[in-house]
């Protein structure tokens, strides 16, 4: 998994029937360092994550990748890998 | 299976239901891999009572999910074991005389 914060949220007009009606999130996966407050680092990729959990902008996330994690948490019809699978409420990273 | 070191925890209040006993801590995997994760830590669930600083096993993909008392656990990763002492040949991290399974790409799979 990985820790990650949510940035924004995507919409889309068109959008294939296995995405119907669910809610994608913009993930920027953070480093230890970064969610410690270390300053920024390189930036990695955006992750379009599907959110089970009712996140919203600004929540620091934790992300699961796989066909069997979606398929146990919003279902085998998805066609995302990348789910939400915990809202963070306090973290602690050893200096 | 990685090497790495606990360098923090997360706490969650929502978080899904299986994984409601699950204690959570973020590891940083060690130098060896190359190249390294993206983001330089992972997230995965703690079944040995591994604490801030230890070094440990992480087990991902599929084994992962086998954990626990449920084999249905939505992770990816799971510290599996705390780690007593390691021996490394440096000869065998070197880019010549790789050692399987050692100097290889580090797979999370998140965000590919």
């Amino acid at each position: 998994m990985l820790l990650g914060r949510v940035v924004g949220r995507l919409w889309a007009a068109r959008q294939a029937s296995t995405l119907g009606g669910r809610k994608l999130l913009l993930v920027q996966p953070e480093s230890a360092s970064s969610a410690r407050g270390g300053g920024a680092e390189a930036p990695s990729r955006l992750i379009v994550a599907v959110d089970g959990l009712d996140a919203g902008p600004g929540d620091r996330v934790i992300v699961a990748h796989g066909s069997r994690v979606r398929d146990l948490t919003v279902g085998a019809d998805v066609a995302d890998k990348d789910v939400v699978i915990a809202i963070v409420d306090d973290l602690e990273i050893a200096p | 299976m990685i090497l790495g070191r606990v360098v923090g925890q997360v706490w969650a209040t929502r978080r899904d239901p299986r994984l409601a006993r699950a204690k959570l801590l973020v590891v940083r995997p060690h130098g060896i891999y190359e190249p390294p994760l993206g983001t330089r830590h992972l997230v995965a669930t703690d079944e040995v009572h591994a604490g801030i600083g230890d070094d440990v096993v992480v087990c991902l993909g599929k084994p992962a999910r086998l954990s626990l008392d449920s084999n249905d656990m939505p992770v990816d990763a799971a510290i599996l074991g705390v780690v007593d002492r390691v021996e490394l040949d440096p000869a065998g991290l070197t880019d010549a005389g790789a050692a399987p399974g050692i100097r290889r790409p580090l797979v999370t799979g998140v965000g590919r």
